[in-house]
């Protein structure tokens, strides 16, 4: 009789711990499913934002019709030798070598062995709370259609504003272009406007596909040089036979 | 006192388990959440490894936030919580394995581990070292819970109809 219990209370343990198990499986199945899914589609919510993103952007956009290079630079000089020059004018980096190399430059514009191709790139936006890299970026393209581009760069870089800071604001940004000549309406209207911000995300997403990861990156003839004191940028030109 | 020795052990595990499941989550969800805000310089720091073409490194940029704050989730609930725990000890592992190869080849680049990365200033030193250290920290968290993935608190606890 007690025998008998025993065995049944055994029975009844072992279907137990037979649905238990069951019981396990079918959670597993079903949480794995469920992980998967989410994970895929966290994984689109990304891939849908950036598309749209782009989407929004190009219809916006609007080249200024003096930008060469397939509308993402603006180039000063004319002679053989091509200098891109990728910068940003938020990065303290980019004013340095400005600085160093602003000389050398001119000098060799100056004569004639070298066309200088600016790109001005906004990739350090998270550095302002006011994203003044694209805001700057699309500044100096209004500055290059007031005919004013380097004038206009040069004085953005005189008065860069620190990192981790809100940057220039508008009415300085457009304070700055006055400064260099830049008084009439167009060049305030499209600051205000941000008529070229899309233009800005257009040159910061080209330079991208062409391996610029940093600012400032300057090639010669389509050579990055790895460190551009004004040395290396003349002898690099040389060699590029100028 | 062996007997013993062992059902304490089978105590203490899942108190374990449950805070390296929690710092897990902790770390996906502060990575996801500081990246999720700038999709586009996401990309960037991808492209910045210079082992995807850009288009690639654009679309891979703008999932991985998203992924990081799912799978931060799914550990803060503590659902599926040995598989959650194997994909992210996978993704840690992709990690490294990107330090590792930006290293050996000399790219001067922030890692993007907590921010959106990209190149490093002239003069700045890039910490490689320390990144992959902090990732196989995290590639512990991640092995407890492959290894002992009950814990505490967790949907997976109350669906499998665990004592809590």
């Amino acid at each position: 009789m007690s025998k008998s219990t025993k065995e049944r209370a055994q029975a009844k343990r072992i279907v137990q711990e037979q649905l238990a198990r069951e019981r396990r499986r079918t959670v597993t199945l079903w949480t794995t499913v469920g992980v998967v899914t989410l994970l895929v589609l966290a994984g689109l919510i990304g891939w849908a934002a950036v598309a749209s993103q782009d989407k929004g952007t190009s219809g916006k956009l609007t080249v200024p019709p003096t930008a060469v290079d397939d509308g993402t630079a603006f180039a000063r000089g004319s002679g053989p030798v091509i200098i891109d020059i990728y910068e940003d004018f938020m990065c303290p980096a980019c004013h340095q070598f400005e600085t160093g190399a602003g000389p050398t430059l001119t000098q060799l514009v100056d004569a004639g062995k070298v066309t200088v191709r600016y790109h001005p790139i906004a990739i350090l936006d998270r550095y302002s709370s006011t994203e003044y890299s694209t805001r700057s970026a699309g500044a100096s393209a209004a500055a290059a259609e007031g005919g004013k581009f380097l004038e206009y760069h040069d004085a953005l870089y005189a008065n860069q504003p620190p990192e981790n800071s809100a940057g220039l604001d508008d009415a300085k940004l457009i304070e700055l272009g006055k400064s260099v000549g830049l008084t009439d309406q167009a060049f305030a209207d499209a600051i205000k406007n941000k008529t070229y911000t899309a233009w800005a995300t257009k040159v910061t997403d080209t330079a991208s596909a062409r391996g610029v990861t940093g600012t400032p990156t300057v090639m010669v003839a389509g050579k990055k040089l790895d460190n551009p004191t004004p040395e290396a940028l003349s002898a690099a030109v040389g060699a590029a036979g100028a | 006192m062996e007997i013993g020795q062992t059902a304490r052990t089978t105590q203490v595990w899942p108190w374990i388990s449950t805070v390296a499941r929690l710092g897990l989550a902790a770390v996906w969800l502060v990575a996801g959440g500081l990246k999720v805000g700038d999709l586009a310089a996401s990309g960037r720091a991808v492209n910045a490894y210079q082992i995807f073409p850009y288009e690639i490194a654009k679309v891979i940029g703008a999932a991985q936030p998203f992924l990081e704050i799912a799978l931060g989730l799914l550990l803060l609930a503590g659902l599926a919580v040995r598989l959650s725990a194997g994909i992210s000890a996978a993704l840690l592992m992709i990690f490294i394995a990107g330090i590792v190869s930006a290293w050996v080849r000399g790219l001067q680049i922030d890692c993007g581990c907590f921010s959106t990365g990209g190149q490093l200033g002239a003069g700045v030193r890039p910490a490689y070292g320390w990144d992959i250290a902090r990732d196989l920290g995290f590639l512990v968290l991640a092995g407890i819970l492959l290894w002992r993935p009950r814990t505490r608190y967790s949907i997976d606890g109350i669906l499998m109809g665990d004592d809590q």
